[in-house]
């Protein structure tokens, strides 16, 4: 990479540098005093002429020469990209599994740009696929209604994402009004939307076990406390308490310590810095927490996941390209194709926050399990997959291949990971 | 851990492998851009230096009038301004793509100082790379205000190759529409490079002007093609032989023969096959990628997300939307779980679950500490007993069995 920097500052110091086309005005300048010679005393246009020969001539190789030396820098740049990029074709594309699925892709690309809050690029970009579309038989894929549940509509049930429907104006609004709370919420400290959307749905957040209202409820507090945006407000903590007894009492059951933690807290008001509460009124995070808190809920009760799909999906293949490619080209020297083709043949580390089911590979057979080979729990405890069970058990009593206790493979039990 | 992240960072870097096509279109381009100064200035050349000599042997030899050699040097100096305006332009241009290739570069070399996977630099790298793919994705597909309107608003016009690929469409729109004009002319451009590596588009192109003379089966028209034919197909004698005796063939035949080849000669279908064709040449000579980068990294990044879970048809406990104590898993979320459901999923060799498992009786598996965490958070649910996340029965604490999973 350094090379490559290298050559290209090279090439951009010879641009700058660049005679050619000073050459160039010489040579013009050269003709044209030449004529103006002539033309005040045609007697001397042979002599005049004969002299002016050379120089031309020269002028025209030193614009070569300075050519000849940009292609020269041109050239050890192609050398050094070619030596960066030696050996890494590019994943060839024998089978692209993706390019007959456009639909779908354009559907995850205009759900990650509304995610983002680009409304402006979404809507440009829904306009061009709608102007192509006629063109096109539309696909005829059943819809999958799978986990798209929102609370607040029960009627409606299936998804909210219908894949021919790229995304649904349902969708959009919901991220339009997401984006909406959290810019009030991150440029203007306003948390009271923030607020409002999750009394809404006050009931689908506890089911879920969310305490996203009283995060929100809390930090109201504390910022109407700190003087609401006006720093050196002495009234800042009448607000607070006065906030705290309109609000707080719907918490009251389940959130009494925090309750508690909060209002005692006023008990060493102006000198709230050196309290045991300090930690709790001087978080510099968390608007930012309470931003991504926010987001996750939100999209949870959507079905979605918090951060785009697209990002992380993109940023594995990164990841697991390497791994991939060095498989390919091992597959291809050696003529084998992979037999499994439901699993990759390799293992691709990701990052641990990339992780976002348990996995259970069965320690007997190594196989993965699958809705076809589930996990099964012996009485001991111990669990390994279905196959493995039958194989071992053969419908008899059989000992457990870690612990000395034996059980019958219809006393195992499905679990669920 | 972090070394091992540590580790896969410098093999990430090591490959650079959806960067290439960034660095090299540039370059091409700047290349192409040298071999027009370079022409221009041989061209003038050519001409200025023999000229000169016969207006300074003509004066030498008073065969010319002053007037006559005022007028070649007037001649020879507006040839050396219009080089000059030429080079001017071209310098112009060289100058932006330098400033795109150090761009470029900045971008790429921004990668080489993160020191780990795990750095949030790394993800703000990897979401100018997403934006980038979405861009190259956008301009494929021909949706290229979008391109622009995102190129615009993250900030990464230099970092996408918004002019080459709008050009691209250009041609392969008039193609659509049926004309040959414009896909002819980037052939002329491109003459060159084109003849190097063998490709037929220009033949193809000649030939569906020929067939469209055909088609009209009016007489002058037939004369015309084969004018047309001998001018520009017989040159293709050696290669193309084949085509060209067919293309002879067609002239007995009209549009709704069920004959083969000449059915599929005069078929309409030829303006994709030739639009296709053409995207790929295109493609090709400024080695760009014939897929979009973006399909590459999603189904390598879908697979090595995806588990059998995924799809299962029962919800899994380790994710789901239900409860606060799991993420929404990316595969899982609607955006991309049609999208992966043809992957294959990705190999582990080992069981990766919370440190603490313990089963409900209802099958489910929990790690113990975050289930009675999350119990107590949820207010309606009484001391000594938990709520199962995903299917919100309760159950009390004694009934949970230590499940060991190795």
């Amino acid at each position: 990479m350094e090379a490559v920097q290298k050559e290209h500052d090279r090439i951009l110091k010879k641009t700058k540098g660049s005679q050619g086309i000073n050459n160039v005005q010489s040579t013009i300048d050269l003709l044209q005093s030449a004529r103006d010679a002539i033309a005040t005393d045609p007697t001397s246009a042979a002599v005049t002429l004969a002299k002016l020969q050379n120089p031309v001539k020269s002028s025209f190789d030193s614009i070569n020469d300075n050519l000849k030396e940009t292609h020269s820098s041109l050239n050890k740049y192609t050398k050094s990209l070619d030596k960066l990029f030696k050996d890494r074709p590019l994943p060839t594309t024998e089978h692209d599994a993706l390019s007959s699925q456009d639909t779908l892709i354009n559907r995850a690309i205009a759900m990650h740009l509304l995610r983002e809050g680009q409304f402006g690029v979404t809507s440009a970009f829904l306009d061009e696929i709608a102007e192509q579309r006629p063109t096109e038989h539309p696909p005829t894929e059943p819809k999958q209604p799978r986990r798209v549940q929102f609370e607040s509509d029960p009627s409606k049930p299936g998804s909210i994402l219908d894949p021919h429907d790229v995304p649904s104006a349902e969708v959009r609004n919901q991220f339009a009004s997401m984006y909406y709370i959290l810019q009030q919420l991150q440029d203007n400290r306003n948390l009271l939307p923030a607020i409002e959307w999750s009394r809404e749905h006050r009931e689908a957040l506890e089911a879920r076990g969310s305490n996203l209202e009283f995060e929100l409820c809390r930090l109201q507090y504390v910022w109407l406390y700190h003087g609401a945006g006006n720093p050196g407000t002495v009234s800042g903590w009448a607000a607070a308490l006065e906030y705290a007894r309109r609000e707080f009492h719907s918490f009251v059951p389940r959130y009494l310590r925090e309750v508690q933690q909060l209002v005692g807290a006023m008990a060493y008001t102006p000198n709230l810095g050196g309290s045991p509460y300090a930690s709790l009124f001087n978080n510099p995070s968390a608007w930012d927490d309470v931003a991504t808190f926010f987001t996750r809920e939100f999209c949870s009760l959507l079905g979605l996941s918090a951060d785009s799909p697209l990002y992380i999906a993109a940023t594995a293949g990164a990841i697991a390209l390497p791994t991939l490619l060095k498989l390919q080209t091992i597959m291809k020297a050696k003529r084998t194709e992979w037999t499994t083709e439901n699993e990759l043949p390799v293992e691709i580390s990701l990052p641990p926050q990339y992780l976002f089911h348990s996995i259970f590979v069965c320690p007997v057979s190594k196989e993965q399990a699958t809705d076809d080979n589930p996990p099964m729990m012996m009485p001991c405890g111990h669990v390994i997959a279905h196959e493995s069970l039958k194989r071992l058990g053969k419908g008899n009593r059989f000992k457990c291949p870690y612990c000395p206790s034996e059980s019958h493979p219809k006393d195992a039990r499905k679990v669920f990971l | 851990m972090s070394l091992r992240m540590a580790a896969q960072m410098t093999k990430l870097i090591s490959h650079h492998l959806q960067d290439q096509p960034l660095l090299r279109l540039p370059h091409e381009l700047a290349r192409r851009n040298f071999k027009s100064v370079q022409r221009a200035v041989e061209r003038e050349k050519e001409y200025v230096i023999p000229a000169l000599k016969d207006t300074a042997n003509a004066s030498l030899s008073n065969t010319q009038t002053p007037d006559q050699t005022l007028a070649a040097l007037d001649a020879m100096i507006s040839r050396m301004q219009g080089l000059k305006r030429k080079m001017e332009g071209l310098q112009e241009e060289e100058k932006k793509i330098h400033n795109q290739s150090r761009k470029r570069i900045q971008h790429l070399e921004a990668l080489h100082k993160i020191p780990s996977l795990a750095d949030v630099k790394y993800d703000q790298w990897s979401r100018v790379r997403l934006d980038r793919l979405l861009v190259d994705h956008m301009l494929r597909s021909g949706y290229s205000d979008s391109a622009q309107k995102l190129a615009k608003e993250r900030g990464i016009e230099d970092l996408v190759d918004l002019g080459v690929f709008t050009q691209c469409q250009r041609v392969v729109e008039s193609l659509r529409k049926r004309e040959t004009k414009e896909a002819l002319q980037w052939c002329g451009e491109n003459k060159a490079a084109l003849k190097k590596t063998q490709h037929n588009l220009e033949f193809e192109l000649r030939l569906q002007q020929y067939i469209e003379m055909v088609r009209t089966q009016d007489k002058s028209k037939k004369v015309e093609a084969i004018i047309h034919a001998k001018k520009y197909l017989v040159s293709n004698q050696q290669s193309q032989n084949t085509e060209i005796m067919r293309a002879a063939g067609l002239l007995v035949f009209t549009q709704d023969t069920r004959a083969e080849p000449y059915k599929s000669l005069f078929s309409l279908d030829r303006w994709s096959y030739l639009s296709n064709l053409f995207v790929k040449t295109h493609h090709e000579l400024l080695s760009l990628p014939s897929q979009p980068l973006l399909h590459i990294a999603l189904s390598a990044g879908l697979s090595a997300l995806k588990t059998p879970l995924c799809h299962s048809a029962y919800q899994s406990s380790s994710s789901n939307s239900q409860s606060t104590s799991t993420y929404v898993c990316p595969i899982c979320s609607t955006e991309l779980n049609d999208l992966a459901r043809k992957m294959p999923y990705a190999h582990h060799s080992k069981s990766y679950v919370e440190s603490d498992p313990i089963v409900l009786p209802n099958g489910r598996v929990y790690g113990k500490h975050r289930l009675i965490e999350n119990s107590t958070k949820i207010g309606s649910v009484e001391a000594g007993k938990v709520k199962d996340p995903t299917t919100g029965e309760i159950f009390s604490e004694s009934d949970m069995k230590k499940v060991y999973i190795m």
